[in-house]
């Protein structure tokens, strides 16, 4: 009857602990990469020696302390030293080390192997916002948290992706080697994508590299996950992973519109369309230091509404857009935004909020007298 | 010689008896001891990139 209650319970034991390795949420994820597959099947692996080692050792033990109880006159012996025990228990667990590490050098081994992709992304964290080029091929944007503030601020219901949704994810064609160049522009940020088992630091000055093949299409989130300022939480990552021919049609279509957008530089903008383009530059940009409204968080992040010092010196506010501050929270936007989002949105700053400048600044100065050289 | 090489095996494994240790220390001396083991620190290092080299294939 006790032997059969014992059995029952470690059944139960045993399910419970399988249950909990599989059960979503509570396990890593088995992911959508050859070598995601071959982490987790590492964790398990070493997962289940945890559980076996924990099992003999509690189990001896309790036993013993059951078994050889005082009350039952049992006596301790006294012996110094028992060389074949010792040697028994220095040698299992040095082959259970290198057990666990030859499979894991040679996961290790094909993570680090970064050659012979088909693609370069560079992947670059900013306060608070990640950039994603594609390298040799004219195509770079920056990817947005697209929760709204509402969402944030607790005045409207969760949204399902709260706080793992953007306004632009990272595309990458499923079934190709991507090698993905990490950096920062900034402090230091952190990659995260848990279904490509990719968690790699962005560092100012470094370039990492990682690599993914995604083996389904599909859209994988993550996060920054290196505590990298305010706005840490507000910066996720969104990858989507689409059929090779659809990525293909895709970048295509971006090379063909960065090519309209370089056009557009030329051509002269009315100030209804700077302020147009200006609003929504701001919103995805600037808003998260400066305000949606405009009225900053002072003394870090300057009102620029009503700031009498921006509206007085045009270049000046063209300066800080476009060099930024050093010593201070400001970044340079040059190699971040474009002429006409640079134009765009300082037009919008001089004529929003009851700014009333009347200032269209157009690309082509940005283009000619602010970033050619 | 080889009592050197087996004192010292012990000592990078952990277990040695306590007859030997006091032997050791009683009749050794040091500097021997010090050379093998620098000698076997290098070997073992050598073993260690060996099987981490063939485990990566
Ligand atoms: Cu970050």
């Amino acid at each position: 009857m006790r032997k059969r209650l014992l059995w029952t319970a470690g059944g139960f034991a045993f399910a419970g602990l399988s249950g909990l390795a599989s059960a979503d949420g509570w396990n890593m994820p088995v992911g959508v990469t050859d070598v995601s597959r071959e982490i987790h099947s590492l964790h398990m692996i070493i997962f289940w020696i945890c559980v076996v080692i924990g099992v003999v050792v509690f189990g001896a033990m309790f036993y013993s302390l059951f078994r050889y109880r005082r009350s039952q006159g049992a006596e301790a012996s006294n012996f110094h030293e028992h060389t074949t025990v010792e040697v028994i228990w220095t040698v299992i667990p040095l082959l259970i080390l290198v057990g666990m590490a030859v499979p894991a050098t040679a996961t290790l081994k094909s993570m680090y192997d970064t050659t012979e992709a088909d693609l370069d992304v560079m992947v670059t964290g900013q306060q608070w916002r990640w950039r994603y080029e594609y390298l040799g091929e004219d195509v770079a944007f920056t990817s947005n948290l697209a929760t709204s503030r509402e969402q944030i601020a607790g005045e409207a219901a969760k949204g399902e992706d709260y706080l793992l949704e953007v306004d632009e994810p990272l595309v990458l064609p499923a079934g190709r080697k991507v090698r993905l160049l990490l950096t920062s522009d900034d402090v230091i940020h952190s990659w995260w994508v848990p279904d490509l088992a990719v968690k790699q630091d962005a560092v100012p000055g470094f370039v990492n590299e990682n690599w993914v093949r995604i083996n389904e299409p599909g859209i994988y989130r993550g996060q920054c996950a290196e505590l990298c300022g305010r706005d840490h939480a507000f910066m996720p990552v969104v990858v989507q992973a689409v059929e090779p021919e659809r990525f293909d049609a895709w970048l295509a279509q971006r090379k063909e519109a960065a090519a309209q957008e370089a056009l557009g530089v030329d051509r002269d903008w009315s100030l209804e369309a700077l302020m147009e383009r200006g609003e929504r530059v701001y919103g995805t940009i600037c808003a998260s230091c400066h305000q949606p409204d405009g009225s900053g968080s002072p003394p870090a992040f300057p009102a620029l509404a009503g700031n009498q010092a921006l509206l007085d010196e045009r270049d000046r506010h063209i300066d800080t857009v476009v060099n930024g501050v050093s010593g201070t929270a400001m970044p340079a936007f040059r190699s971040t935004l474009n002429p006409v989002e640079i134009a765009a949105v300082i037009t919008y700053e001089r004529n929003a909020w009851g700014n009333d400048t009347g200032d269209a600044v157009q690309p082509s100065t940005i283009a000619d007298e602010w970033l050619a050289d | 010689m080889w009592q050197i090489i087996k004192s010292v095996l012990a000592a990078f494994f952990g277990v040695q008896k306590e007859a030997r240790r006091r032997e050791d220390f009683e009749k050794g001396r040091a500097a021997p001891f010090i050379i093998v083991g620098v000698l076997m620190a290098i070997v073992l290092v050598i073993l260690v990139v060996l099987v981490a080299t063939l485990a990566a294939g």
